[in-house]
């Protein structure tokens, strides 16, 4: 068993316990003298105002008023809260981030689509090809890890102006789904490895196309390999701020959620009221997805950091 | 490939040539499944690539007649002093930035790696920024390190202050780089801890009764065994921080001053603004290129740490 193979079992793994590398997860019973180890309490202890801290001003701060925020931006005035800048920024005519959630949730669900039904085939053929020249193919897509999106979304602004694409959401979605593809083909060549090629034979002597073996077939059975591919494009795609605020200019006057926090925050970066709820409502739906999500989120951080 | 069928022939049809029929229309076929991903990811990904190098020789401006200059480009990148002071900032936080977030990662690791429910929450803890734009997480950073914001109210409590946390040049420097790492270190966390679960229990016990001390058996026999690992995340982090873009925009906007700014915010809010475009893409292929550099570096550790790992028993 190859570690690719074991790679990608990770992502389907219930616990964190599954190895990013090895072959067997090891259980390790509770140690038999457990001492109370004093930099252990300590670097916990640092852990809770640290990452916890950024967290809770955040939270208290998007109900205060700005006076509250400046004088006490640690307290909770308990008679003095109010839900007034939360409504505001729900209710804002202009950058609303609320108003954004449809946008980017639409780029998510797209790029998704897309990403699966193109990497899926392609994987499928490179997986099962027994010529060389298919296999090169999977060089050719995982040379596109080495490009880094910052440096190259300006260039591919000039080909989409040449296919009409430029500050639509065609070209956007069409963008951000190329980017996808390496990765997701990369996770999928090495799970769809994982099954026994009887499978594919025996569909084939019972009449059926490749094309139909792949989604009939074996497509249900990369189930852990998709979801680990879908959560890691979403919250990608979700986050990302370069491609929208390159390829959707403010002309297009279409905003994902970070562009809008960009182009609003930068106006009234005094004006907290305005800051502190408007982040809270960005930051909203990835928390939710992120607790209810969180075992296959970590399995899949694992796997694509990995495979990266 | 072998069938699983008789290849008797049929009546007036030789078998080489129905082999040859098979054959053809399986290309077909395979070609027709992988072709809209190789069309899409070729047009969008390998085009621009291939313009950018193609433009990075010229003088384009965006508008008139491109022309060839050569290298020229190429060899101004290191003599603009505004490009080499922006690869001055990206290689200070490329080699802090990844020096924190690794040490950090192992050290909560190691002290998170037990399965318990607290160690779970902890975990969360320290990678749940992960999770969050880096542009969101660099204006909430924005208002706590600012002038008026809660870390300098709190100072202010204690009589000390206000530090120019974001206004001083070598301060927004550093508090660039504690925000990126504090950002990022949980990441590598949740890597470590999954490798440390497969270091094999009867190794430490063994060095346990042989009286070796907690930090012995880390040194000499846990860190070792995940240091495969720990390459390779310490290379994505290079590549992560070489990179860095939106965490400036939203917490420095590259100042005071141009402190701040790192080499992909050169790029997109300087360069490709201007009207010096093949001179933009030229950066833009520099950086590809040192980002290739260190990728290939990764996979080819990959490889080898694959094989350390395929190897044991």
């Amino acid at each position: 068993m190859s570690a690719e193979t074991i790679l990608v079992q990770a992502a389907t793994a219930e616990a964190v316990t599954t190895s990013a590398v090895a072959k067997k997860p090891s259980r390790r019973p509770r140690r038999t003298k457990e001492r109370p180890n004093v930099v252990r309490i300590v670097m916990l202890a640092l852990l809770v105002p640290l990452m916890g801290g950024p967290a809770y001003i955040l939270l208290v701060n998007a109900f205060k008023t700005q006076q509250d925020i400046q004088t006490q931006p640690f307290g909770i005035p308990f008679g003095r809260l109010t839900l007034e800048p939360l409504l505001a920024a729900i209710t804002s005519p202009e950058y609303n981030v609320v108003a954004s959630y449809g946008f980017t949730a639409s780029i998510v669900i797209v790029v998704d689509i897309i990403c699966i039904a193109l990497a899926g085939p392609a994987a499928y053929v490179i997986a099962r090809s027994t010529n060389r020249k298919t296999r090169l193919l999977m060089l050719y897509f995982l040379a596109g890890t080495f490009i880094p999106g910052a440096a190259m979304v300006i260039p591919a602004i000039y080909v989409l102006r040449t296919l009409g694409l430029v500050n639509s959401f065609a070209g956007l979605v069409l963008y951000d789904s190329a980017t996808t593809l390496p990765v997701s083909i990369f996770l999928m060549v090495g799970y769809i490895s994982t099954v026994p090629k009887d499978i594919d034979q025996a569909a084939s002597i019972d009449g059926a196309g490749r094309l139909r073996t792949f989604w009939t077939i074996i497509f249900p059975l990369l189930r852990p390999a998709v979801v680990t591919i879908l959560i890691l494009n979403s919250i990608g795609l979700w986050n990302d701020f370069v491609s929208p605020q390159i390829l959707l200019g403010p002309s297009s006057e279409q905003y994902t959620v970070t562009t809008a926090i960009y182009t609003g925050i930068s106006q009234y970066t005094t004006d907290l009221t305005k800051v502190f709820p408007n982040l809270l409502l960005a930051i909203a739906p990835v928390i939710v997805f992120f607790i209810y999500m969180q075992r296959h989120i970590i399995s899949g951080l694992t796997v694509g950091a990995t495979k990266g | 490939m072998p069938d699983a069928r008789s290849s008797r022939t049929r009546s007036g049809e030789s078998a080489a040539a129905r082999k040859r029929n098979r054959r053809l229309k399986d290309s077909a076929i395979s070609l027709g499944m992988a072709g809209p991903a190789v069309l899409l990811y070729s047009v969008l990904m390998v085009v621009p690539v291939i313009v950018a190098i193609y433009l990075s020789f010229t003088d384009w401006d965006g508008f008139s007649e491109a022309d060839f200059l050569g290298i020229q480009n190429y060899t101004h990148l290191f003599t603009d002093p505004n490009t080499t002071h922006s690869m001055w900032v990206t290689v200070l936080i490329v080699i802090f930035g990844s020096a924190f977030e690794i040490g950090l990662g192992l050290a909560y690791a190691l002290a998170l790696r037990q399965k318990s429910r607290t160690n779970s929450v902890f975990r969360a803890l320290t990678y749940y920024p992960h999770v969050i734009s880096a542009l969101i997480l660099g204006f909430l950073w924005n208002a706590i390190l600012g002038t008026k914001g809660a870390l300098n109210t709190l100072l202010a409590a204690f009589g000390v202050g206000p530090v120019g946390f974001l206004f001083e040049q070598n301060l927004a420097l550093i508090s660039l780089i504690a925000v990126i790492v504090w950002a990022g270190f949980g990441f590598n966390v949740v890597l470590f801890v999954a490798a440390l679960q497969t270091v094999p229990l009867e190794l430490i016990e063994a060095a346990e009764i042989d009286g070796a001390s907690r930090w012995k058996i880390n040194r000499h026999i846990v860190i070792p065994m995940i240091a495969p690992v720990v390459t390779v995340a310490l290379i994505l982090n290079l590549i992560g921080l070489l990179r860095a873009y939106d965490i400036v925009v939203s917490l420095t906007g590259g100042g005071p001053a141009g402190a701040t700014s790192t080499y992909a915010y050169v790029i997109l809010a300087q360069s490709f603004g201007s009207t010096k475009i093949g001179y933009a893409n030229a950066q833009a292929v520099f950086l590809m290129i040192v980002s290739a550099a260190l990728a290939l570096l990764v996979t080819a550790l990959r490889n080898r740490s694959d094989r350390a790992a395929g190897g044991d028993a």
